[in-house]
């Protein structure tokens, strides 16, 4: 896996618990038309507070290009964004 | 029963802490691996570095002085600039995870505290061993790496903590000062800083065991009751306690600013004045005391430096009286030359509780007070920038100056005292 760290746009699932689970996202890497991932399974969820700054972080993977694929998104809670973190 | 003292550090906080966090969201550089600072914003003149990175300080480069110089120094420096939020966002986690194990806990400034483990040999068996979780679970946690000091005072602890870096676990107690403390140069020693290090050399005393030798009567001859402080301290003689907040009795308060231009009319001067006024007197009523005695400090291009003070009569915490008499004072001792850093303080505090007014004063205290309370609380519910003068409108400069970066109102800053 190779860290890109590019921000994406996330349709994602908040329990009456407050857990979040991401199901699928877009994102455009460079001028390639806009590509739509839908997550087929989280692995493993953990968060981290580097520098004190909370992101929780998916181990995900899917299926894209007809091969599977594993890669990791992070949220971070202060801003509410999600990036794709390494793919 | 002996006291255990930490003294924890974070290494190059400002530098590291940005480093994590642009490790976190994707960056491929590690900042603490390169030549690299942290550095001022020059374009508004407050271009010094702040914070170095190891790899850095091979450079010679030292803690403020100008990104101009640091630059010639290492061509390929790479600055970035600080980020307040972040780092009291930083020093909050790490505060978090200290909170875990002892409650005793002086946070000293934002990148270091002081953790007090006395009588807790049943909890922590090892405190060597508790120092290197600490450590580990900082780094593993939070990103970055901290040096802690272990002795049975505050002093020693700080000592130990600065001996090498980064990520290490030190200790220093009285039996171990005569091979550890007393090689290190006396400028190492807490308290000896640029003005009193010049005066040590003149006495001979280079190195920390120097002057811990000394003849303490000759010290206190030369440096009256800081001699008597620095000699304790150069013998490991300190007994304060880990205070929980760093707040002693306050014996004066005093705003400054760099201005993002050269000040070259009174009218503009007067503006910055009112401005470190307003901050100085909210500050002074914050702490419900009146002041005696205003002073002014003004810097010019050139850098050269000279301030004048006036005792008033009357005690007061009024921002246009404060206001008066800096301007006043500013008339009489200003000699033309273009501003570069201009500074307000007030000191000799009494109470606030009772005015004493003056038979020959036609100034209207009670109306007076009435507005400063109204703007005061405005401020405190909606923020410093609910109210402003009008002249501050359109005049580029900050309505209440002095400080740290906009927003940064609870920041701790290391203080004189331990």
């Amino acid at each position: 896996m190779k860290i890109l760290a590019l921000p994406i746009e996330m349709v994602s699932y908040t329990d009456n618990k407050g857990v979040i689970k991401p199901i699928r996202f877009r994102l455009q890497i460079n001028d390639e038309p806009m590509q739509v991932i839908r997550i087929d399974k989280i692995i493993e969820t953990c968060s981290e507070k580097l520098a004190g700054n909370i992101m929780i972080v998916y181990k995900c993977q899917s299926v894209i290009d007809a091969e599977e694929r594993l890669y990791e998104v992070k949220y971070e809670l202060s801003s509410c964004r999600w990036i794709l973190f390494k793919m | 029963m002996s006291r255990l003292i930490f003294h924890i550090d974070a290494n190059s906080a400002y530098l590291s802490w940005e480093a994590a966090y642009r490790l976190q969201r994707g960056d491929k550089l590690d900042l603490r691996t390169v030549a690299s600072v942290v550095g001022g914003d020059e374009e508004s003149r407050h271009g010094i570095v702040l914070t170095k990175s190891i790899p850095a300080k091979k450079f010679d480069i030292h803690t403020g002085e100008t990104l101009y110089s640091a630059r010639a120094k290492c061509p390929g420096l790479v600055i970035v600039p600080p980020r307040y939020s972040l780092y009291m966002k930083c020093s909050d986690a790490m505060h978090q995870i200290f909170l875990e194990y002892t409650p005793n806990i002086q946070r000293f400034s934002v990148d270091e505290s002081f953790l007090d483990f006395s009588n807790m040999q049943h909890l922590y068996p090892d405190y060597l061993e508790l120092a290197q979780i600490i450590k580990e679970r900082i780094k593993n946690e939070l990103g970055f790496t901290v040096n802690i000091g272990i002795s049975c005072n505050k002093l020693l602890a700080k000592v130990a903590s600065d001996f090498t870096k980064p990520d290490r676990v030190h200790t220093l107690f009285p039996s171990e000062i005569k091979q550890k403390m007393w090689p290190l140069p006396v400028e190492d020693l807490f308290m000896v800083g640029r003005a009193t290090a010049p005066k040590l050399h003149n006495l001979n005393i280079n190195t920390i065991g120097e002057l811990a030798n000394y003849n303490l009567d000759i010290l206190k001859n030369k440096l009256k009751s800081q001699g008597q402080v620095i000699w304790n301290y150069a013998n490991g003689i300190e007994f304060s306690e880990v205070r929980k907040s760093n707040y002693i009795k306050m014996k004066g308060i005093g705003n400054s600013t760099t201005i993002a231009f050269d000040v070259e009319d009174k009218g503009t001067a007067h503006t910055v004045i009112l401005s470190l006024c307003e901050t100085v007197a909210m500050r002074l009523r914050d702490s419900r005391n009146c002041c005696t005695v205003i002073s002014i400090s003004i810097r010019g291009s050139d850098l050269i430096f000279y301030s004048r003070q006036k005792k008033l009569v009357v005690a007061t915490d009024s921002t246009r009286k404060i206001y008066e008499i800096a301007c006043y004072l500013f008339d009489n001792v200003w000699k033309g030359n273009p501003i570069r850093h201009l500074g307000v303080h007030i000191t000799d505090f009494c109470s606030n509780e009772f005015y004493q007014s003056s038979l020959l004063d036609n100034f209207d205290y009670e109306k007076d007070k009435r507005i400063n309370d109204t703007v005061d609380k405005i401020r405190l519910k909606y923020g410093s920038k609910a109210v402003v003068r009008s002249c501050f409108i359109h005049s580029g400069l900050n309505s209440m100056c002095g400080g740290m970066a906009d927003g940064e109102e609870d920041y701790p800053l290391m203080s004189a005292m331990l």
